[in-house]
Parts: C-alpha cells; sequence; structure tokens
C-alpha cells in the first residue's frame, strides 16, 4: 500500500479553503471578479502542484503489517476517547483522488475564465467562491478517515452542486434543476445517513481504519443486520452517482455553465459514491447480497442511460446520460467485486468526460446552440478542436490505445470474472450503444454541411485547455497500456469489447454519415424502446407527480389544521370571551337603584353566611 | 299590660303606617308632608318610650322640621306643579318587595336568636349631663368634624344649587 | 318592652325604606326611603343605649340626625342640579352609568 504525507494532505486541502474565505468574507475581493478568478486558480494551481508532490513522494510500504494511513484530531468528545474525530487519510486510493480532483478543478477554473467572460465582475467572483468551496468539499471527501467527516463533506458537495447548478438563478429552468438536484441527492442522503448510524450503533466507531481491522479480526460481520446497513449506505451512493431509479437529476443539472458540468457532473463529484464504494468495500464485502444488488443495478442503469441517449438532441444531455451509463459501469465493477477497476474508470472516465464537456462547450460557444441537429461541419474550423474531442469519444467508446479502453475491459472482465452474466450482456450491449451515441454526436457535429451561423473564434484558454487535456488523455493510455494488469480476463474479451465498440461506429456511420440508413425508419423499427426512451421511461413524470402530489396533500392538511384547528381554538376562545362580555354588559345597566338591588342581595348574602356561621 | 307596653304597639303601628304610607303613596307631596312627618314623629315618640327626650325633641327640630321642608322645596323646583299633578308609579314592585322582606327575615332571624337582657339596668346619672360630658369629652373630636362637615354640606349645596350665571 | 321589640321594628321600618328605594322612580322618592332607614338605624342605636345604660349610643344618633340633614341638603341640591340639566329626576331616565 502506498503511504503519503498527512503535512501534505493538510496543505492540498487548505488552499482551497484559503481561497475560499478570502474571496467570500473580502467583499470587494469578489466584486471584482478577476481578482477572485485570479485567487482562486492560484490557490487551486498550488494545491495540483502539492497533490502532485504528495503522491510522488508517497512511499509504498512493502512489509510488516500496514500502518494506520489516517492522521486524526479529537471532534466530538466523550467518555473513553472521542465519539467522532476530524483529519486525513492518505493512502492509495484519496492520493489519486485527490491529484484528479485538484487537476480537473485547476483546468476547469481556467477554462471557465474564458466561458464566462461574459459575466458580470461580482457573479464572476461569485462562481470562483463556489468553486473554491467546492474543491475544498471534494477534497475533504476523499481524503475522509471515516464516515461521519465523509458525509458532512458528502453533504458539503451537494450544496455547491445547488450553488453551482443553480448558479444562474434567474432562470427557472436552472433554480428548478437545483432544486431537483438536492431533493433526489437527499433522498439517497437518507439511506446514507441511516446507515452510518446503524453501524455506528453497532460498532461503535465512524472511522474507516478500524473497521477494516474489525473486519480482518472478524469482529464485524458478526453484527446484526449488516447487510442493511451496508444497503441503506448503499443508497446514498445511488443518490450521488444516479444510479436508477435516482438517476434524474444529472440530465437536468446540465443547466449550470458547461464547466462546472464539466468538472462535478462528469469528473468528481458524482464519483463520490463510486469512491465511496471503493472506500468501504471491505465492509461491502461482507454484504453479497447488497453486491449482487450493486452489481445489476448498476448494468441497468448503463444500459438504461445508453438508451436515453441514443434520442437525445441536446449535446450536453447525450453527455450527461453518457455520465450516468459510465457511472452504472463502475458500480457493476464494484459490485462484481473488483473495487480497482471501478476505481480505475473513475480516473480514466474523470479525464475524458471533463474533456468531452469542455470540448462541448467549445462547440457551444461557436454555435450558440446546444441543439446538435443545427450543428455540422465543425472539423473543417476548427481542426484541433475536433481531434481533441474524437480523443475522447474513441477513449468512451473503449478502442485502444486510448485509456477508456483500458479501464472498460477491467471492468468487463471482473463482472465476468464474478460470476455476473446478466450484467455482462447489459454491459456489452450498452458499449455497443455508447460508441454509437457518442460517433453520432461527433458526426452531427463536426461532420456533414456547415452551418452558416459560427463564431470560430475561440479563446485561448478554452482551446489551450481542451488540447492540454487530450495530450494527458493520450499520455494515460499509453501509460496504461504499458502497465501490467492483471490478467484474469479471457483472452476473447479485449477482442470483443473492440468488436462492439467498432460495429457501434460503424452504425453511426451509416446512419448519419452517410444516410445509408434513415433514423426515423430505425426508430420506428425499435419503436417500443424508441418511445420509452424519449419519454425517460416515465420516472421524471413520477417523481414530479409524487412530489407535486405529496406536497399539496401535506400543505392542505396542514392548511386545514392551521385554519379549523389552530385558528379555531383562538376564534373559539376569542368569541366566548365576547360573547360572555355581552352578557355581563347587561348587568351593567346604569339604573341607580339596579345598584342598590345588588348591594341588598350582597347585604342578604353576608346575612345567610354569617346565619351559617354561626351555627 | 304596662304604660310603656301599650305605648309601644301604638307608636309602632303608627310609625309603620306612616312608613308605609312614605314608600307606597302615589302622591309625591303626601308622601313628603304627611306621612314622612307622621313617621318622623313617631320614631321621636319611640325615643320618649326609650327614655330620650332629649333626643325626641331634637328629632322633631331637625328631621321632622328641617328635613321635610327641604323635601318639600326639593319637590317644587324639581316638578311642575302647574297642571301635571305629581304622580308617581313604581317599578319592579315584586321584586323589591321580596328582598326587603328577606332583608327583614334575615335580621330578625338574628335578633331573636340572642339572649334577652331581662331588664334594662339603671342610666349612670342625669341623661343631660352624661351627653354633654360624652359630646365634648370622648367625642369632643368627633363633634368638630362634625362642625367641618356641615360647613362642607353647606358649600356642597350652595355649589351644586347655584344657577348657572 | 324587650330589646327584642325594638330590634324588629327598627327592622321593619328598614325593610320598608329599602322597599321605597327601590321601587320609587322619583328621585325624591328614593331620598325619602333612606330617610326611613336612616331613621330605623337611630332606633337602634337609642334602643341599645337604653338597654346598656351607655350614652355613646345617644352620641352617636346625634351625630347620625345631623349628618342626615347634612346629606339630605346636599342630595337635594344635586337633585336640583341634574333637573336643571336634564329636564327630569325619573330614576329611570338617569342612566349614563349604562354599560
Amino acid at each position: 500500500m502506498l503511504l503519503g504525507s498527512p503535512t501534505l494532505a493538510l496543505v492540498v486541502l487548505a488552499l482551497p479553503a484559503a481561497s475560499f474565505l478570502l474571496i467570500g468574507l473580502i467583499r470587494p475581493l469578489r466584486r471584482r471578479g478577476r481578482g477572485a478568478a485570479a485567487v482562486s486558480i492560484a490557490a487551486m494551481g498550488a494545491a495540483l502542484a502539492v497533490a502532485v508532490a504528495m503522491w510522488q513522494r508517497a512511499r509504498p510500504v512493502l512489509d510488516g503489517p500496514p500502518p494506520n494511513p489516517s492522521a486524526t484530531w479529537s471532534w466530538l468528545p466523550a467518555d473513553g476517547g472521542p465519539m467522532a474525530t476530524v483529519g486525513v487519510m492518505v493512502d492509495g486510493l484519496p492520493l489519486a483522488m485527490c491529484v484528479l480532483v485538484t487537476f480537473i478543478s485547476f483546468l476547469v477554473q481556467v477554462y471557465s475564465y474564458a466561458y464566462l467572460h461574459d459575466e458580470p465582475a461580482p457573479s464572476l467572483g461569485r462562481y470562483y467562491a463556489y468553486q473554491s468551496l467546492f474543491a475544498f468539499s471534494m477534497l475533504g471527501l476523499v481524503l475522509a478517515p471515516g464516515f461521519l467527516q465523509m458525509f458532512v463533506f458528502w453533504e458539503l458537495v451537494g450544496l455547491c452542486s445547488y450553488l453551482l447548478i443553480g448558479f444562474w438563478y434567474d432562470r427557472p429552468s436552472a433554480a428548478r434543476a437545483a432544486v431537483k438536484a438536492f431533493w433526489i441527492t437527499k433522498l439517497g442522503d437518507l439511506g446514507f445517513v441511516a446507515g452510518i448510524a446503524m453501524l455506528w450503533a453497532a460498532t461503535g466507531t465512524f472511522d474507516f481504519w478500524t473497521l477494516f481491522g474489525m473486519v480482518d479480526a472478524g469482529t464485524l460481520a458478526a453484527v446484526a443486520g449488516l447487510p442493511t446497513i451496508m444497503f441503506l449506505i448503499y443508497l446514498g451512493a445511488v443518490g450521488k452517482s444516479a444510479q436508477f431509479p435516482l438517476h434524474v437529476w444529472l440530465p437536468d443539472a446540465m443547466e449550470g455553465p458547461t464547466p462546472v458540468s464539466a468538472l462535478i457532473h462528469a469528473a468528481t463529484m458524482v464519483t463520490a459514491g463510486v469512491y465511496m464504494v471503493a472506500r468501504a468495500f471491505p465492509l461491502f464485502a461482507l454484504a453479497p447480497d447488497v453486491l449482487t444488488l450493486v452489481a445489476w443495478v448498476g448494468a441497468g442503469t448503463a444500459l438504461l442511460a445508453a438508451t436515453m441517449a441514443c434520442v437525445e438532441a441536446d449535446i450536453k444531455r447525450v453527455l450527461a446520460y453518457s455520465t450516468v451509463s459510465q457511472l452504472g459501469y463502475m458500480m457493476a465493477a464494484a459490485g462484481a467485486g473488483d473495487p480497482q477497476a471501478s476505481v480505475s474508470h473513475l480516473l480514466t472516465h474523470g479525464v475524458f468526460k471533463a474533456l468531452l464537456f469542455l470540448g462541448a462547450g467549445v462547440v457551444i460557444h461557436v454555435f450558440h446552440t446546444n441543439d446538435m441537429f443545427r450543428m455540422g461541419g465543425l472539423f473543417g474550423r476548427l481542426p484541433w478542436t475536433g481531434v481533441a474531442f474524437l480523443v475522447a469519444t474513441l477513449a468512451l467508446a473503449g478502442i485502444p490505445p486510448f485509456p477508456g479502453f483500458f479501464s472498460k475491459e477491467a471492468i468487463l472482465g471482473a463482472v465476468l470474472d464474478g460470476g455476473f452474466t446478466g450484467p455482462f450482456v447489459l454491459l456489452a450491449v450498452t458499449s455497443f450503444l455508447t460508441a454509437f451515441y457518442m460517433f453520432r454526436a461527433v458526426f452531427l457535429v463536426f461532420f456533414g454541411r456547415p452551418q452558416a451561423h459560427a463564431d470560430a473564434h475561440v479563446p485561448l484558454a478554452m482551446d489551450g485547455v481542451c488540447r492540454l487535456l487530450a495530450a494527458v488523455t493520450v499520455i494515460y493510455g499509453l501509460v496504461l497500456a504499458f502497465r501490467a494488469h492483471h490478467g484474469e480476463a479471457p483472452a476473447w474479451l479485449p477482442w470483443a469489447s473492440m468488436l462492439v465498440a467498432v460495429a457501434g461506429i460503424a452504425l453511426a456511420w451509416a446512419m448519419y454519415q452517410r444516410g445509408a440508413i434513415e433514423p426515423a425508419r430505425l426508430a420506428s423499427a425499435l419503436a417500443p424502446v424508441d418511445f420509452m426512451a424519449r419519454r425517460r421511461y416515465g420516472l421524471d413524470a413520477l417523481y414530479a407527480g409524487l412530489y407535486r402530489g405529496v406536497l399539496l396533500a401535506l400543505s392542505a392538511l396542514v392548511g386545514w389544521v392551521d385554519r379549523y384547528l389552530v385558528d379555531g381554538v383562538l376564534n373559539v376562545l376569542s368569541a366566548a370571551s365576547l360573547r360572555a362580555g355581552d352578557t355581563l354588559r347587561r348587568l351593567q345597566t346604569g339604573q341607580p337603584q339596579d345598584y342598590v338591588y345588588g348591594v341588598a342581595f350582597g347585604v342578604l348574602l353576608l346575612l345567610v353566611w354569617a346565619h351559617v356561621g354561626s351555627r | 299590660m304596662t304604660a310603656e307596653v301599650v305605648g309601644f304597639w301604638l307608636v309602632g303601628a303608627v310609625l309603620v303606617v306612616g312608613s308605609l304610607g312614605v314608600v307606597l303613596s302615589r302622591n309625591l307631596f303626601h308622601a313628603a308632608v304627611l306621612y314622612l312627618p307622621i313617621a318622623l314623629v313617631a320614631t321621636g315618640a319611640i325615643f320618649w318610650l326609650l327614655e330620650s327626650p332629649f333626643l325626641f325633641g331634637v328629632q322633631l327640630l331637625l328631621y321632622a322640621g328641617g328635613v321635610v321642608t327641604i323635601v318639600v322645596f326639593a319637590i317644587m323646583l324639581t316638578e311642575r306643579l302647574v297642571g301635571a299633578s305629581i304622580r308617581q308609579s313604581s317599578r319592579f314592585v315584586f321584586n323589591g318587595a321580596v328582598l326587603a322582606a328577606a332583608v327583614f327575615v334575615g335580621v330578625t332571624g338574628f335578633v331573636v336568636q340572642r339572649a334577652v337582657p331581662s331588664a334594662p339596668p339603671p342610666p349612670a346619672g342625669e341623661q343631660m349631663v352624661l351627653l354633654g360630658r360624652a359630646l365634648v369629652g370622648p367625642f369632643g373630636v368627633a363633634l368638630q368634624l362634625l362642625a367641618v362637615l356641615l360647613v362642607v354640606a353647606l358649600l356642597g349645596a350652595l355649589y351644586f344649587a347655584r344657577t348657572e350665571d | 318592652m324587650p330589646l327584642q321589640a325594638y330590634l324588629v321594628l327598627a327592622a321593619l321600618v328598614f325593610a320598608i325604606g329599602l322597599f321605597g328605594v327601590l321601587t320609587r322612580r322619583n328621585a325624591v322618592g328614593i331620598l325619602l326611603g333612606i330617610e326611613l332607614m336612616l331613621n330605623a338605624v337611630n332606633i337602634n342605636l337609642v334602643s341599645f343605649a337604653r338597654f346598656r345604660a351607655d350614652v355613646g349610643g345617644l352620641v352617636f344618633t346625634m351625630f347620625t340626625i345631623a349628618i342626615t340633614v347634612a346629606e339630605v341638603a346636599v342630595g337635594l341640591a344635586i337633585i336640583i342640579a341634574i333637573f336643571r340639566a336634564r329636564r327630569t329626576i325619573e330614576a329611570d331616565h338617569l342612566d349614563l352609568l349604562r354599560g
């Protein structure tokens, strides 16, 4: 195992936090926009440098029992040791994630500077504040040594997602999308927090290292209801990583700026669920039924999302569904028992999906529209952008020597190895569809007839970042190609996956480049699938209806209670007082003799009392 | 049947009749000028029977003389004598009767419970002398205050009854 | 005659006076009722003075008579003032204190 330096990890964590505090608290800085951008980008660049240094300097521990890779400080005091701790855990997995997060964050922030060029300065400052906060939250999540800290940063990441999706908050669709993302992930988080609490109640700790020790000692397996607990914890991942049925928020989250989509809905935030499953895998391994569920849900989600991507016209939505699909891949690998394959795909996907989104940002900037059917012929105008996009698409489709091929093959191998033939078939079909819809997008955007209005001037920041990412993708692929791979997969697998991908590309070429097959005819041939896919399998409508129904019913009930019970009580009381007052008022007639009556009556009472008393 | 007993019953009857006349008479003038003096003089007679001739005199002078005169003046000033008669009607006679009867019964109930002192003890001395000594002695301050009260009452009456100039 | 006889007589006159106060409409009529009540009180006081050989009762009676006279004067002055203001002294019409 790899062991990094906790001090450096804290520095990496502190840099974006400091940037956020500076931008957040110093109002003139934030209002200046460009100043805030400079602070944030500088902090992020420094964090990237420190993360890379940390990774380079990490030394593998080869012999002896592995030491505790976490450094923690007491947080919630209690008798007999702190109830909860905060700190950093610096073994191999968080180190790799740190590099990914800081790298993509840095690139996205640089890219945003050009993409949001037209944004008013205070708004830009707000954007960079959110970006810094997000980087801090995501780093805190991956470095978390225990479930509690992870959950805190999990929620913080969700908050940043809400803030960034709804960045242009005066657009109703963006505001709605932000709320929807928040609600749907919250559903998963309910399960997550319940699972964490139950785990703590059963074991008395949140700390990963302690839990791993309990797994090794065999005491954790004896915990009653462990499958239930792990299922609840998995629910958090379902929400955050957009598994079926909580995937509906991710396509709508495209309302946010494109760099935001590249960062948090491709590379980092949505992968938090996968990361969590990989991190806590020793615990999940004790609940094989849950893992089976994870694998099936992952594979199912992958196929479902791929079908929906095939009928989308909005380029960002295609990429969003693609992300959902790839997340399904990662989860399927974890469910099959190979978290390393899952993480490997997480890392490669993070790089090339970010590139795809940023490239899409360039495309949108050029054509001033998201609709692919109104684009075309961009390759002639911007060849290098086309090349970068193509690199990423090939990586996603799974063509060697690009990195996606290796990580996808590892996943397919793991799934097959685990004996999950059903999910394997689903994933294989998904590979075909992935290649198909991605190349459909490529052919529609970059080839075909050039459109009349196209602003072919691309700012350097955007273009440069894309080219850099493309280069990194290629290098990454080559590194993976040369690295020794645990080759348990059958020999026919790499060829089969390549064949499937090429078949998908061929179909897309035939339909969209050559026009040999009419898309409409194919759609009518596959009418039921096409119908459901276009309507997103009715899930959105279901959620909306439930939300509205439940909320309205609850509001009506509460309103009724408020009006008739709460107000009713008050009204009854006041009416009773008024009526009593009116009745008593009749006593005051104003006639002097009536008052004498009163006096005489009182005297009578006194006499009676004296009579009774004297007996 | 001593003279006192006969006198008591006689005077008592007159007193009661006079009182009833005061409260029941329809004509206010009759009530004030005829029946009230009858009641007041009868009360004076009671005082005589109770061996306080001085008070009998005071009663006649102040009450039967003064009060009646004032009341007559008041009636004159507040009723239109010319033309309309000074008629009265009463309100809620039954209620009033019941309540008054109840108070009477209550007080009488107390009174008859007590033990009867057998005979009145002899007076300690000449009544006038005792009275005079008491007035300037233990009740001296009270006497002065009474004088102040009378002056204040006089002023008050003057103030209230003045005409607006 | 025993003490109780005088006391009962006084109580009777008091009750009659109370009846007058309660039922008379004219304000002067009410005042006459008050007179009767005060009279009854005086009878009470003098009876006790006699049957206890205490001259204090007589003193008290004298005070009462004097104060009553003053009260009647002031009361009738008030009635005259009311009459001037409202042209009526029927108690039924004097209900400004009505709630």
